[in-house]
């Protein structure tokens, strides 16, 4: 048994007025007993207020649309399948060369935790002995030097590599 | 070795794999195109309210259609299947844009008349009415009444279009439709 709620939210006429409107058939030429029950049922009074209205945003809509043409749709489509296809076969070497990155930036700084203390020693040393006959002016750029070979050497050797 | 670097060959390879893995060929989705674009459109320009996000939503849902990896048993199949596609690009949207909806106001403001004799300044008032009305329901709401009164879909295709139960859409459309018909002034 159709609860009365259930009973509320259709109504039998409800295909034959949407008949009628698309059709044309409604208002002007629509039969008479149709037009009757309309005027006297809620659901068809909605619903011929809201098909019409959405039908004349329709053909509406159709006329202002102005859509690319097929051929030139699947030619970017085409275009940026391709794009994607070498974007995504690309992905994984991307990914390989960010870890390798990462890799050879840990080995330096691993390097550099390693070598500190001898560094550290060697530069106390220096400066003690600044007076001596072993200080030179040309010490600190060698210095500055020797630091930067250690930062770009694997660097460069990961480039080379890398080009293979 | 960390790395591999694409030979030429192995972009050829995945460009012809690519384009080997699209739904269909040309003249099948031309076909199919030139049959559905301006449905997609009007219901992409009407449920999200704005006519330059529907080109560029267009666009995105015939892409992804391409490249879904769906067999189809029929041609309404495929055509659901688009819609699904278009609505949910436009819930993306939508979510994006934090709720809000725009009102796609009629571009003809001029009087005069269409060619069948309907008068244009009048039928332009009815549809900024429809377009406010439209803007403050649900967006489920509006794709539900353009699918089944704009294009006179079934609750089948309904359903299938927007990933409902079709024992569903009786009800959701039942109040949508009371919903706009209020909206509209008209009582219900």
């Amino acid at each position: 048994m159709k609860s009365p709620n259930h009973q509320m939210i259709q109504c039998p006429r409800e295909a034959d007025v949407l008949d009628a409107l698309a059709s044309a058939r409604w208002p002007n030429r629509v039969e008479r007993e149709l037009a009757d029950h309309v005027a006297s049922c809620a659901i068809c009074t909605d619903v011929i207020a809201v098909a019409s209205a959405m039908r004349e945003d329709h053909d509406a809509a159709w006329r202002e649309a102005t859509i690319p043409s097929s051929g030139q749709m699947w030619w970017r489509a085409e275009m940026r399948a391709r794009q994607d296809a070498v974007r995504e076969a690309s992905r994984p070497v991307a990914v390989a060369q960010g870890v390798a990155v990462v890799l050879v930036l840990a080995v330096a700084g691993a390097a550099g935790w390693f070598a500190w203390p001898s560094v550290h020693e060697f530069f106390t040393t220096t400066a003690q002995n600044q007076t001596t006959a072993f200080a030179s002016p040309m010490l600190v750029p060698l210095a500055v030097a020797m630091g930067a070979l250690l930062v770009v050497a694997p660097l460069a050797l990961y480039v080379v590599l890398s080009e293979k | 070795m960390f790395t591999r670097e694409l030979t030429a060959s192995d972009i050829e390879r995945v460009v012809l794999e690519a384009v080997d893995a699209l739904q269909m060929d040309e003249d099948t989705f031309r076909a199919f195109y030139d049959r559905t674009a301006r449905q997609v459109w009007a219901y992409l320009a009407r449920i999200t309210g704005d006519r330059t996000l529907a080109d560029d939503l267009l666009q995105e849902s015939y892409y992804r259609f391409l490249r879904a990896q769906r067999a189809f048993t029929s041609d309404s199949h495929r055509r659901n299947y688009l819609f699904r596609i278009a609505t949910n690009l436009a819930h993306d949207r939508h979510r994006r844009a934090h709720g809000t909806t725009s009102v796609a106001l009629p571009a003809e403001h001029e009087a005069g008349a269409l060619s069948d004799g309907r008068d244009l300044a009048a039928e332009t008032e009815r549809r900024t009415d429809l377009a406010r009305a439209m803007a403050r329901l649900k967006p489920r709401e509006r794709e539900m009444l353009w699918l089944a009164y704009a294009q006179g879909s079934s609750h089948e295709e309904i359903a299938a279009s927007l990933g409902l139960r079709k024992s569903s859409i009786k009800i959701l459309l039942f109040r949508a439709r009371r919903r706009l018909a209020a909206a509209l002034g008209v009582r219900s």
